[in-house]
């Protein structure tokens, strides 16, 4: 007995202290919770959702759709609104753009190349209702006509298309190629890149694939360089916009012989074959714009396939220009949204940098197609003489810089001035005045 | 009193260490701290014709001033002395150059311009005659090039910025193919090279912002900055001084930004505008051996000096 005493000691602490103090942590921990979370608020039972049903009685309605949130289901109003009081539209417990995120966080993972913008901004409201709906996922509308609801344009497209891609029109439509969330594997929200997008329907060894495409090895190719997946008004969905070398099927035209993807020639100089004149106007110039002769050339900015740009341009004009130039286009972006700009100049306003910009080349500073930057061009469209009696022309000399006269641009920027009014280069009028007329400030 | 004496000198006491912390704290900033102080414009030769858009300005030695005078199809030779123009312009207008957009002198004063409209390098002796066009000996495969820029260091080697095989070219004052340097795997576009008192080539990429350095001998670019954008707008064009340091010229912002030896941001001066001191879609810069810069300040037409105040 005294032999087992000493050996149950430990650390000089008795074990019936021990024990005791164990038997109380125990009690404490079992009776501690239920306390905190229902005894202690005393909430009768459905406390959590289901006497809310008593006053909202819309939601009785709503548990009986087809797909209804779990927690809804569970008579747990609780999960996403607060009771009492809250600091966020509809008593939910945090605000709106952070909620769903909060348990459904894989929607948007970190590692995404590209998310949907009403998903970054939180507003799944869009798309879904979050108490129920009788559509799958609880969505506001089934199929392709929830996404149409915002992509009008693309819903145009689609609708009047000669030729329709049938994966839009089967199955999931939209998503059967587009995850609506965000993508971790390609832009535009796609799930995964073409052509291995693609082939999870198309068949590249079938021999009706090598003859449609001439026999050029295309199968590791970009589907999408050449075919619009929304549809088109050309045989096969090649975008509205062809090369004819692409629709007369003349590969050979640039391309060596079927077996290898090789041009003939390289950059400018394959074009060159078929626009000869062109091309030599433009090498005649003085300026000619760097990127047509870089080792890319003409094909920095044109598709040489098919897009739906006209002139087969890569993207509207604004984004191909902005590409190299986002500086610019940046302000531009900014005049857009200044209210102060009301009279903003039309081709900034539209993003159409080749209304005064001579893509190619042109012989003076900035690509300006006039002789003079300025009156000549300006007057294309404006009048000026009917809304200022402030004297320009070669007469009338620039204080500021005395080789320079008086133009539209002593006072204004063309291509958008950001923050400033009336596409002034300056923040106030009479900033603008006071730079010349000194007097003024005396 | 005393109380009140000591109390003063308290604050004094404090005071007096809080300015002397501030000092010692800001020290290692204002010690690299540089200005460009205005001191004169050219406007036009000695026979009163304005220059017209220029692009390009070469300094040489002391007092050697070259302008590409571009809009005007000619180039103006003024000599500088003390940030004034000492005697009247030599224009020199060629029936080989068209439209010259940089120009560069090497140590026998030999002139060097780059001709946007034939995109080559034309040599013109210190008189400026017409000695030649670039002709590369010993170029190797792929021999098609198309210089964007151009620059010679101070064993008058030629350095050309060749956009269509993607490389800078290096030649011997003989014209003589040295070696290459191919242009890093990932960039924006290259718009102009310099190189330094220590032979490290360097080449702005205008569309990121970037700056990339290759050390003497070295075969490839590494970046020496990451994107200047921040700062800098257009980086179009680039040139460095004696003790290494990096004037980017922003096209479209109108100022010039200056980098340390390592790249490290060191201050931006100047601004957009047209009054004098101001810049207005500005090319080529150069520094002479007095510190003085002279920049192209092309829409507004002139050319503008500066004192560089350290």
């Amino acid at each position: 007995m005294p032999r087992s005493r000493k050996t149950i000691k430990i650390k000089g602490i008795n074990s019936r202290y021990a024990t005791l103090f164990s038997l109380c942590l125990i009690s404490f921990l079992v009776c501690a919770a239920p306390v905190h979370s229902e005894s202690k608020f005393k909430l009768k039972l459905g406390a959590k959702g289901q006497t809310c049903l008593k006053c909202h009685e819309a939601f009785n309605k709503t548990l009986k759709s087809r797909f209804v949130h779990p927690l809804l289901k569970k008579g747990e109003c609780i999960g996403c609104h607060v009771p009492h009081t809250s600091s966020h539209k509809g008593l939910l417990k945090t605000d709106r753009a952070k909620l769903c995120h909060d348990c459904h966080k894989e929607v948007l993972p970190e590692n995404a190349l590209s998310s949907h913008e009403v998903v970054v901004e939180g507003n799944c409201k869009t798309c879904h209702d979050s108490h129920g709906s009788n559509n799958k996922f609880m969505l506001l509308k089934s199929g392709n006509e929830l996404c149409f609801d915002c992509h009008k344009d693309m819903s145009e497209d689609v609708r009047n298309a000669r030729f329709k891609h049938k994966s839009l029109e089967k199955g999931k439509g939209c998503l059967n190629c587009h995850d609506p969330h965000s993508s971790a594997k390609s832009s535009f929200l796609l799930e995964s890149r073409a052509p291995s997008l693609c082939l999870k329907c198309h068949q590249t060894n079938k021999v009706s694939f090598a003859k449609k495409h001439m026999n050029y090895p295309v199968q590791n190719a970009d589907c999408s360089s050449c075919h619009n997946p929304h549809g088109s008004h050309n045989r096969g969905i090649i975008f509205d916009v062809a090369h004819a070398a692409v629709t007369e099927g003349k590969c050979t035209e640039c391309h060596q012989q079927p077996g290898s993807l090789k041009t003939k020639k390289k950059t400018t100089q394959l074009c060159r074959e078929c626009h000869q004149d062109m091309v030599d106007q433009t090498f005649n110039k003085n300026r000619v714009h760097w990127p047509l002769v870089d080792k890319v050339g003409c094909v920095n900015c044109h598709d040489p396939h098919a897009t739906k740009e006209k002139k087969l341009l890569k993207g509207s004009i604004v984004n191909v220009c902005g590409r190299c130039h986002a500086d610019t286009v940046q302000l531009q972006e900014w005049s857009i949204k200044n209210p102060k700009n009301e009279r903003i100049c039309e081709p900034v306003k539209k993003g159409n940098c080749i209304a005064c910009h001579s893509p190619h080349a042109a012989d003076k500073v900035l690509l300006i197609k006039e002789q003079d930057l300025s009156i000549d061009l300006c007057g294309r469209c404006h009048e000026w003489q009917t809304h200022s009696t402030h004297p320009i022309g070669e007469k009338f000399v620039d204080i500021r810089a005395k080789n320079l006269s008086l133009t539209c641009l002593s006072c204004h920027t063309a291509c958008g001035t950001g923050n400033n009014p009336t596409m002034l280069t300056f923040s106030t009028t009479h900033e603008l005045c006071i730079q010349c007329h000194v007097e003024r400030i005396k | 009193m005393t109380k009140m004496i000591n109390g003063s000198s308290k604050i004094l006491l404090i005071m007096t260490g809080l300015l002397v912390a501030v000092l010692f704290v800001q020290l290692p900033f204002s010690e690299g701290a540089m200005k460009f102080r205005y001191m004169t414009s050219i406007y036009a030769d000695d026979k009163g014709l304005g220059l017209n858009q220029p692009e390009g300005v070469a300094c040489g030695g002391e007092s050697l001033l070259i302008v590409a005078d571009s809009g005007n199809g000619r180039l103006l030779r003024y000599s500088i002395k003390d940030g004034e123009i000492e005697a009247g312009a030599v224009e020199i207008k060629l029936e080989q150059i068209f439209y010259p957009i940089k120009t560069e002198i090497n140590s026998r004063d030999e002139i060097y311009i780059f001709d946007r409209k034939l995109r080559s390098i034309v040599r013109l002796s210190p008189a400026g005659d017409f000695r030649g066009y670039l002709q590369p000996v010993g170029l190797p495969s792929p021999t098609a090039y198309v210089p964007r820029s151009f620059t010679v260091d101070r064993k008058d080697n030629i350095y050309i910025l060749d956009i269509l095989s993607e490389r800078v070219l290096i030649f011997d004052p003989g014209e003589r193919y040295v070696r290459q340097i191919k242009f890093p795997q990932e960039y924006g576009f290259f718009s102009d090279v310099a190189v330094d008192f220590r032979g490290t080539v360097i080449i702005i990429d205008v569309v990121d912002g970037k700056v990339f350095s290759a050390a003497k001998n070295s075969a490839s670019f590494s970046p020496l900055t990451s994107s200047l954008k921040e700062y800098v707008r257009f980086p179009a064009s680039l040139t460095v001084d004696d003790r290494g340091r990096i004037y980017l010229v922003d096209r479209n912002g109108g100022s010039i930004v200056i980098l340390g030896q390592d790249g490290s941001f060191v201050g931006r001066q100047s601004g957009m505008g047209w009054k004098e001191g101001s810049l207005h879609y500005p090319a080529q810069m150069c520094i002479n051996k007095k510190g003085e810069i002279f920049v192209a300040d092309t829409r507004n037409s002139r050319v503008q000096i500066f004192k560089l105040v350290e």
